[in-house]
């Protein structure tokens, strides 16, 4: 290949180009890869500070998305070191959900709407039924490719949960779209907080503007119950008993009519539903994919048809052409995506009493209920057999097994 | 994820024995034989849990280690991975992707403070290096599902959920760690084979309940076999045998 300064191969594969953004944990940039010709996006892992080899969060989005893989899910097409450092290749994405609600110049069709949320929630069911929860749902960790399909990025805060009783950090997702739970600082919550923030993603579609905008943990949530006044013990019997809960005066709902005036009355009812406070009642993502509005006409538009952002720079399609082509000089805009953009701080208006609708669905999660309480008990047990003296003292003496060893055999003669 | 390890990445790298009792080229040069081979993996299995001890992490954590160290040496040799160093690593990497991170300098202290022969004489970078190599060999690969999560579950389908039979069972499975089972089997079928055995040894008839669950008890039964197996040979082995397979791996 030709030693050119700015074209260099990274691990003999990947064609090198421009720097796309800082990533939570490291540059990501731009590069051809020369086995297949796709155009990818690499992150390059910096090693940690504090000498803990490589970054946890980095890890932790590699472990997951290893098993998540899915068309709304972004691919992890490789990893590899190189100088010391992790690489991570994913697919490259031409932009996010952010820039297109963003664009003053892009109009939202109902139907394009619909596509862009559905896509959203499809994505969202691959993490909730592989037990994984997002944690950082967000307009701009919505990423979307050249053909318009949309893909859930930036597994960073995600986890594995399902542990019933197993403590989380409640300090997670970008604050506007933090569930009420866990700005209560719940521990102990679900993918109801991955379903909250989806709607507040779906009410900024409508809206093409954030719809919960707090300056603060306690200003998000007065903003919550400006719109969706507070909850009621009916409707969230749980909420005194959460570890930071305060009252609040009392606040009555407004209309979603008036919260979301373009909206159709069926994309009313599934956001109602989606801003449900109490976590257990609040609909699943499975349940909101099910919802009539995404039956009802408009249907969503086909992904390759939705409106994007126009390309600021190359005019034509990258993936044919940039093989030989020299780097291009990137407007750093592009994908700045980690960095909070300045957005204007909107207040909600004043409009008056409605009353939120609660239908939902039913418990959720409650599989496997007792497994976390039962492994605390062996615990402590266990070390003694295995761990301090394990070679001399096993679980079964080997003296009791051939007289073992002739009933097992006896006792399946004949197995089904 | 409980609900799914048929389409885990575990359950698609699960295993035959046949490809798992391959003795790596270059450590057959050195004269290390299959029995060597499952001796040393064994032991590796003793730091590994000393260390787990002292720096407080869920057994849990220690499972998933020896799983990936186990999973390493289907593809990458003892003498180029030395087990020394290989052991405490995958502890560190488990420690991360379990959720409950160990400082590599804690692990470093804990393994001095254990071993104070020169042969454990690594520093915190021979950690952080060789975990890049064991992702790197293990694809990437890292969730992986343990019996124990099904375990009280069966234990309480099966009304044996008392304080000493889930003990028993427990430590059972700790054990079946030692072996390559978890390389080879789903793991409910690990937990199902562990509290038949139990069952057995504290002559509990449970045929009924064993036969009604919609699995192949033949597997079942073989891999209960296997403990067994394990048991008696266990007997037979003197420090000296792993001291020998040890120091046939020595540069």
């Amino acid at each position: 290949m030709s030693e050119n300064d700015v074209e260099k191969k990274v691990a003999d594969r990947y064609l090198k180009r421009e720097i796309l953004g800082e990533g939570t944990y490291g540059v990501v940039y731009k590069a051809i890869d020369t086995k297949t010709g796709q155009t990818v996006a690499i992150k390059k892992i910096r090693l940690g500070k504090q000498k803990e080899g490589v970054n946890f969060t980095a890890l932790r989005e590699i472990k997951l998305l290893k098993e998540l893989k899915d068309p709304n899910i972004i691919e992890l097409i490789d990893a590899f070191p190189h100088k010391g450092n992790l690489h991570l290749v994913f697919e490259f994405m031409e932009t996010d959900l952010e820039a297109v609600i963003r664009d003053p110049n892009i109009f939202l069709s109902p139907g394009d709407i619909k596509s862009y949320f559905q896509m959203t929630l499809k994505g969202l069911l691959v993490c909730h039924k592989k037990w994984v929860l997002h944690r950082d749902m967000k307009p701009n960790n919505l990423l979307i490719g050249s053909n318009g399909q949309l893909k859930l990025a930036d597994f960073g805060l995600a986890r594995i949960f399902g542990s019933p009783g197993r403590k989380f950090t409640h300090q997670v997702f970008a604050r506007w779209y933090r569930a009420p739970e866990l700005l209560f600082g719940a521990k102990q919550y679900g993918a109801g907080v991955d379903v909250w923030a989806a709607g507040c993603i779906f009410a900024e579609l409508l809206n093409r503007r954030p719809f919960l905008q707090g300056d603060s943990d306690i200003d998000q949530l007065g903003k919550i119950f400006h719109k969706l006044g507070t909850p009621t013990p009916s409707q969230w019997p749980d909420l005194e008993w959460l570890p930071d809960f305060v009252e609040y005066s009392s606040q009555t709902a407004q209309p979603w009519r008036k919260l979301c005036p373009t909206a159709s009355d069926d994309a009313l009812d599934l956001l109602s539903k989606l801003f449900t406070y109490d976590p257990k009642t609040r609909i699943t993502v499975q349940q909101a994919l099910e919802h009539r509005y995404f039956t009802s006409v408009p249907l969503p538009t086909d992904p390759a048809k939705l409106p994007r952002p126009a390309p600021k720079r190359e005019s034509h399609n990258p993936r044919t052409s940039d093989l030989h082509e020299g780097p291009t000089v990137l407007s750093p805009k592009k994908k700045a995506r980690r960095v909070m953009p300045d957005r204007e701080v909107f207040d909600g208006n004043a409009y008056h009493v409605d009353k939120i609708d609660q239908h939902g669905g039913e418990i959720r999660w409650a599989a496997g209920d007792n497994t976390s309480r039962n492994e605390q008990v062996p615990m402590s047990v266990d070390f003694s057999i295995f761990g301090a003296k394990p070679m001399s003292r096993p679980t079964i003496n080997s003296a009791d097994r051939s007289h073992l060893k002739r009933k097992l055999d006896l006792e399946f003669q004949h197995p089904e | 994820m409980a609900a799914n390890f048929w389409n885990s990445s575990h359950y698609k790298q699960l295993f035959d024995q046949e490809e798992v009792d391959v003795v790596h080229p270059l450590d057959k040069e050195k004269g290390i034989t299959l029995e060597d081979f499952k001796l040393i993996k064994m032991h590796m299995v003793i730091p590994i849990c000393k260390l787990a001890q002292s720096v407080k992490v869920r057994q849990r954590v220690v499972a998933t280690a020896v799983t990936y160290m186990r999973r390493l040496y289907t593809r990458k040799s003892m003498s180029e991975y030395d087990p020394r160093l290989v052991g405490p690593t995958c502890l560190y990497l488990a420690s991360k992707a379990e959720e409950s991170t160990v400082q590599a300098r804690l692990l470093v202290y804990y393994i001095k403070k254990i071993y104070s022969d020169d042969k454990h004489r690594y520093e915190i970078k021979d950690i952080l290096e060789m975990e890049m190599k064991i992702l790197e060999a293990l694809n990437y690969y890292l969730v992986v599902f343990h019996p124990y999560r099904s375990l009280p579950q069966f234990l309480q389908d099966a009304g044996m959920n008392d304080i000493s039979m889930t003990q028993l069972t427990w430590g059972l499975v700790n054990d079946t760690y030692k072996m390559d089972l978890i390389l080879i089997h789903p793991p409910h079928l690990i937990a199902l084979a562990c509290i038949y055995t139990a069952s057995v040894y504290r002559e509990k008839d449970k045929t009924a309940w064993f036969e009604e669950l919609r699995v192949d008890m033949n597997v079942v039964k073989n891999i209960a076999m296997e403990i067994l197996d394990f048991y008696e040979s266990h007997r037979l082995i003197t420090d000296e045998r792993v001291a020998a397979a040890f120091n046939k791996l020595k540069p």
